[in-house]
């Protein structure tokens, strides 16, 4: 459909962005199934901005708790004592490698996986799994989904992506496996009725379960299916099948999950109309939607772009009417800059929105906040030159204790971004031997 | 002359003038005597075992022909000599005759290792539905027009297209919208789509700047849809149904003026109109009429799919009082002026700064053109007949009880017919058994008949079978001689066909014939390929494959500056794809000639586009074909949608026009920019520096020098065409200098020469689109055996003067849309 004349539903103009969703903690959402886990689990959100940040007004000058909060950082200062601001960390695996140009589409595969994306245009994408899909792998059995992947980039690719990489690496930065790139949801009413079921709510109880019933014969009939096709089909597409049946057990699961799931919609959450005109309004609302899906622990990983890796955004609503991309290769053009520093602060503020929501979510005798480890960061730094090395990173939040916060961390040129994740992982207990490059675990965390 | 010359007319129109003076050495001469001196004098420098600049080695080819041992080099050897492009600009430049006559020989030598190849169909990957096919195959199928697949996540695309097997995945989160699509389906395919709750949504101009005058203009859009007062949105209806449409007005007229019409327009067709009196409710001054809050409900019924919905004013400057000497003045009396009322009980200096404060107010005249429409909303589906349309039970019910009464056979009679449509092929009792065996076990369940009908279809929509393109082939070996290759079975011809040609299923008349086993048969392939293409379903292969060639479906999401384009609005943006969509359509409809993408003198315009064009007398929203005589416009090139999309939002780029021409129209895309370059200073437009100098600049430095001066040229050509299509004299103060040279020599001075020097490229333009179709087609990228079905396309089509027919059959005739290796085990 053609985006032109925005339309919305009414509602988002008689509540407000922001008052779209509250959700109030009630005890009695937690299903049954959820009793033996402890009180506030953790959780994982990852931020990713596109085309780098000015990383002048990014790294902070001193280090350790002596640090001050430049420009671009300067919206967190609320949050100064839950920040953990990271320096020096690397993705080495998204520079050319002799792969030629493509570093957008490279910092975006790469992110979250730490690995050297195949190039290719189409037929035989290869990646590797990402650490926001270990970790959902993890707690799968113990929330409805397992993650959740949101972008903010409404607009449809043309054409091949970046250098002759497919669409695929610079549209998704989260990895189900090395070929299954989990593409963000875009739509926050789609969001909603993902999180807080499309269906089926004033349904009785009998037509609810006969419909249970059916859904599930439904499924039984394609995965009976799987078996005689896998027999009669070539390699290549049997592995396009396999996704698809591999993608329908999940479903099964989540019917079995459901038919246990007595709660009605928890009072108070409304159902997002649809894509926002305005981008800040846009980026709030997905931010909702997490604080929503974490309070009701409907999941426990979620992955977030505020754009897709490349973007063209123009942002002229804060005097910057030029698309993003362009700017940010800026040949030292202070005017240019300054314009890339206003997207990044705008970023900032709105990810400022999104850890007050948190803070403002109580969970047991703590905040939301207190519960969720939060990565904000991109694939490149400096994105005149395209770089990969001193990676703006930024944690945020605490995960019951994952970091002692409130200081500015710088490590060894080179030290693989790949260590963080480990260590992310490591606190939440998942202990994969390695990701992607990393070369270990990293102890400064919460080594004072 | 030679014969392969008289099939190769578009290379002869840039080698004529060479062969005349010198008699071109014998194509009979081996590699060793008729190319080997040459490649040692101008090439063998890079291109040398050693150094083997680019990966090419020319020493290694040491044999009589070469050619047939690398195709795919040769073929872009001979091209690069031919373009000038190589040997590089600070080389000595080889003599022209030579240059011509070793490409020649190249060239000759390609065709007849062309012919001799063997058949290779390379291997399709099973494809998925994207998410227009999904939505077409719906409709097809079952006359339920819903377009589920809106909800479904963006297609990845590869090669530049989202209909690429490869590329295609199945995430978990497709598989449950899968889920959720095929049970809102299925059971509006049973019980109608009267489930569906009406939704309001709030349409809003994205960013406007009104200027209102006192002034009446000579002319203006009377529709008002070209005004900056109108509002105009895209939407797809979930159903056919009634829908109610409420106007929100805002701003103001003079007092005294006639009540103005609100004119709700469908489609670019005008619906309703209601006039709005803003006399009749209160205002807070005396000389001016607010419109402010005041609403207009429409109630319509409205099909089902996507809409252009509009709300306009239309002759706004009718009605007002005479005094503002528009046409019609009012017949209202003129109102006296407003006259300065002195608060009671207030001192004198108060009472002054109120007089001061009042003549201010009223010094300036009221616009006669403030009135605008603020929003609309669009509420529905009320009113949804109740159960499916009488169309959707001829599809489902086999069976002929279209209002109940089924018998026990029945449900296998319906599923019979429903999968063998829905799988787009024979189905078997191993088929149909887990799906009757579904239907009982709902019934055994407690669900009423038509619920269990619901379950099973909605499992057939589910089915991989449904949701894939799955191909087997036919008997292995049969009509070839690699045993490994198979011939397409009739029915999934049939399915490679309508999805090719209609993004949908094969419809009852390619099945009869599949099921005959006749659709292969001479005469009666290019009968139906012909009849598809006259058929409306064929504006699919319009919208898909031409929107993301051309590239126009960026337009969605363009946003050009505002206050650089103010005249850039909706109805702009609507009327640009739409121009290019008719233009497309007619080349299809009336099978012309695929040249005319490069040089029609035809286009189609209504009123908002003749008004960016500066065109006279095309009045209205409706788009009619003009002819383009004495305007600088021809072709796709310079429609206002492909100069937008090929503009940044802020600025025309030469660098960026020029890829989208080399890209999409020459087939000789440039290599991305190696890593490390500085960036282009291509963007600053505001810089004291024009943009031409700064890329000539940039061009001084040999390694950007290679590409940009094949791309900067073409764009520069371009120049007069501003980043939304509109003809401009001037880049600020600088006058445009559209003149440019290319690579190989050839220079223009502005766009119409540009333009004849394209049209002239008729063999690189129809491998451009070739490959392009031929990508879409198959829905993969393209390997070695297709580069040389390309060049055929550039061999044959002369001969069927370039129709766009010939094209499409030269595809549908190929080994690769008609067979398939068998898959290893």
């Amino acid at each position: 459909m053609m985006l032109t004349g925005r339309c919305l539903p009414r509602r988002t103009f008689l509540k407000g962005v922001g008052a779209v969703i509250s959700l109030p903690l009630l005890d009695a959402m937690t299903p049954a199934l959820r009793a033996a886990a402890p009180a506030g689990p953790s959780r994982l959100a990852f931020t990713y901005v596109p085309n780098g940040v000015t990383m002048a007004d990014w790294t902070p000058a001193g280090a350790g708790r002596a640090f001050d909060l430049p420009r671009i950082l300067q919206p967190l200062a609320p949050f100064r004592e839950q920040l953990l601001v990271v320096s020096g960390l690397s993705h080495q695996n998204a520079n050319a490698l002799g792969d030629g140009p493509g570093d957008h589409a490279r910092a975006a595969a790469c992110y979250l996986t730490g690995v050297h994306p195949r190039k290719t245009a189409g037929g035989d994408i290869q990646n590797g799994i990402s650490v926001d899909q270990l970790a959902a792998a993890h707690w799968a059995s113990e929330t409805r989904l397992p993650s959740l992947e949101l972008g903010c980039d409404d607009s449809r690719t043309v054409g091949n992506c970046d250098s002759g990489y497919s669409c695929a690496y610079t549209n998704s930065v989260s990895w189900r496996g090395p070929v299954t790139p989990m593409p963000p949801e875009l739509n926050p009413r789609l969001v909603f009725e993902r999180l807080f079921g499309a269906f089926d709510r004033d349904a009785d109880p009998a037509v609810r379960a006969r419909r249970l019933h059916d859904r599930r014969s439904v499924l039984d009939a394609v995965t009976g299916r799987a078996r005689a096709l896998s027999m009669d089909l070539g390699a290549h597409d049997r592995r396009k099948l396999d996704e698809y049946f591999t993608s329908i057990r999940e479903i099964e699961r989540r019917i079995d999950v459901a038919e246990h799931d007595t709660r009605d919609l928890p009072p108070g959450i409304e159902k997002p109309p649809g894509i926002p005109v305005g981008y800040a309004d846009y980026v709030k609302v997905m931010f909702d939607l997490q604080v929503a899906a974490f309070q009701a622990d409907q999941t426990r990983v979620v992955t977030m772009m505020l754009g897709r890796e490349g973007s063209l955004r123009t942002y002229p609503e804060i005097g910057v009417p030029d698309p993003h991309h362009p700017l940010t290769h800026h040949g030292g053009k202070t005017d240019w800059i300054e314009k890339v520093t206003k997207i990044n602060v705008l970023h900032m503020e709105l990810f400022a929105y999104f850890l007050g929501r948190l803070r403002d979510t109580p969970e047991g005798d703590a905040s939301l906040l207190d519960r969720v480890m939060l990565v904000y960061g991109s694939g490149i730094s400096d994105g005149d030159r395209h770089a990969h090395d001193d990676l703006p990173v930024l944690l945020a939040g605490s995960g019951n204790g994952a970091w002692k916060g409130g200081r500015h961390l710088t490590f060894a040129p080179g030290t693989p971004m790949a260590n963080l994740y480990l260590t992310l992982l490591d606190r939440v207990g998942v202990t994969p031997e390695s990701i992607g490059d990393s070369t270990g675990k990293i102890n400064q965390l919460t080594d004072m | 002359v030679r014969t392969w010359l008289a099939v190769v007319p578009a290379l002869l129109l840039t080698l004529t003038h060479v062969s005349a003076r010198v008699s071109p050495r014998g194509s009979d001469d081996a590699f060793p005597q008729a190319v080997q001196p040459f490649l040692a004098d101008h090439c063998f420098g890079c291109h040398n075992t050693t150094k083997a600049k680019g990966g090419l080695d020319l020493k290694a080819f040491r044999t009589a022909d070469p050619v047939a041992e690398a195709p795919d080099t040769w073929e872009k050897v001979a091209a690069k000599i031919r373009t000038g492009e190589m040997p590089p600009e600070d080389e000595e430049r080889p003599d022209p005759a030579a240059a011509a006559a070793v490409s020649r020989w190249i060239d000759e030598h390609l065709a007849r290792a062309d012919a001799a190849a063997p058949a290779d169909p390379g291997r399709v990957t099973t494809r998925r539905l994207n998410r227009a096919e999904y939505n077409n195959t719906v409709r097809d199928l079952l006359a339920v027009d819903l377009q589920p697949a809106d909800e479904f996540p963006q297609d990845d695309s590869g090669y530049g297209f989202d209909n690429i097997g490869d590329v295609l995945s199945v995430p978990p989160l497709l598989a449950e919208r899968y889920m959720v699509a095929a049970e809102r389906v299925s059971r509006a395919a049973v019980f109608g789509t009267g489930q569906i709750k009406p939704t309001l949504v709030r349409c809003q101009p994205r960013a406007r700047s009104i200027q209102p005058s006192p002034l009446v203009p000579a002319r203006y859009d009377e529709t008002g849809l070209a005004m900056p007062n109108a509002v105009h949105a895209t939407r797809r209806l979930p159903a056919a149904g009634t829908y109610r449409v409420r106007v929100f007005t805002g701003g103001s007229r003079p007092a005294g003026s006639e009540p103005v019409r609100i004119a709700l327009w469908i489609d670019g067709a005008k619906i309703a109109e209601q006039t709005l009196d803003p006399t009749a409710v209160a205002s807070f001054t005396d000389d001016k009429q607010d419109f402010s809050g005041k609403v207009r409900e429409f109630e319509l019924s409205l099909s089902a799919g996507e809409h252009w919905i509009a709300a306009s004013i239309p002759a706004i400057f009718e009605g007002l009082p005479a005094s503002y000497g528009g046409p019609r003045p009012s017949a209202l009396p003129e109102p006296p002026p407003p006259v300065f009322v002195p608060p009671a009980d207030a001192d004198p200096e108060r009472i002054e700064r109120r007089r001061k404060a009042f003549e201010a107010e009223h010094a300036a005249p009221v616009p006669a053109n403030d009135a605008r429409i603020s929003y609309f909303e669009v509420a529905g589906p009320y009113d949804v007949a109740p159960g499916p349309s009488l169309e959707t039970k001829q599809h489902l019910y086999a069976c002929g009880h279209l209002s109940g009464g089924h018998t026990s056979t029945c449900p296998r009679t319906i599923l019979r017919s429903l999968t063998r449509r829905a799988y787009r092929r024979p189905v078997t009792a191993g088929d149909l058994e887990p799906l009757l065996a579904l239907f009982t076990s709902a019934r055994a369940h407690g669900d009423s008949f038509d619920e269990a009908l619901a379950a099973a279809v909605h499992a057939v929509l589910m089915s991989p079978d449904f949701l894939f393109r799955i191909e087997r082939g036919g008997p292995a070996g049969a009509g070839a001689a690699d045993a490994d290759l198979l011939r397409l079975t009739d029915h999934e011809l049939a399915a490679r066909l309508s999805y090719f040609l209609w993004a949908s299923m094969p419809d009852r008349r390619l099945r009869r014939l599949a099921d005959e086993g006749r659709l292969g048969a001479a005469g009666v392939l290019d009968g139906e390929v012909r009849r598809m293409l006259q058929d409306p379903k064929a504006q699919a292969l319009v919208q898909e494959f031409g929107g993301q060639w051309l590239q126009i479906r960026a337009l969605e999401s363009a946003a050009p500056d505002r206050d650089r384009f103010p005249a850039f609005d909706d109805y702009l943006r609507i009327s640009m794809r739409r121009e290019t969509e008719l233009f497309f359509e007619r080349i299809v409809r009336e099978d012309r000639s695929i040249l005319e993408f490069l040089d029609a003198p035809w286009t189609f315009v209504n009123e908002r586009l003749a008004l960016h064009y500066g065109i006279e007398g095309v009045r209205g929203p409706a788009f009619r074909p003009v002819a383009l005589d004495g305007l600088p416009r021809a072709g796709v090139l310079t429609q206002a949608s492909v100069l937008t999309v090929s503009s940044y939002a802020t600025r025309t780029s030469p660098v960026l026009r020029g890829k989208w021409i080399l890209e999409n129209l020459l087939a000789a895309p440039p290599p991305p920019p190696p890593p490390g370059v500085p960036p282009l200073p291509d963007a600053t437009a505001t810089a004291p520096q024009s943009v031409r100098q700064q890329l000539e600049a940039h061009r001084a430095n040999p390694t950007c020098a290679s590409c940009h001066r094949r791309m900067d040229p073409l764009g520069f050509g371009l120049e007069h065409y501003d980043a939304i299509g509109a003809w401009r004299e001037t880049d600020g103060n600088t006058p445009i200098d559209a003149a440019g040279a290319l690579p190989d020599g050839r220079t223009f001075h502005d766009t119409a020469e540009l333009r004849a020097i394209l049209a002239g490229e008729r063999e690189a333009f129809t491998k451009a689109l070739g490959a392009k179709l031929l990508t879409w087609a198959l829905g993969r990228g393209l390997e070695s055996p297709d580069r040389r079905l390309v060049r055929s396309f550039a061999r044959d089509l002369p001969r069927d003067g370039y129709r766009f027919s010939a094209l499409v059959l030269a595809i549908v005739h190929s080994p690769a849309f008609q067979m398939r290796r068998g898959s290893p085990s």
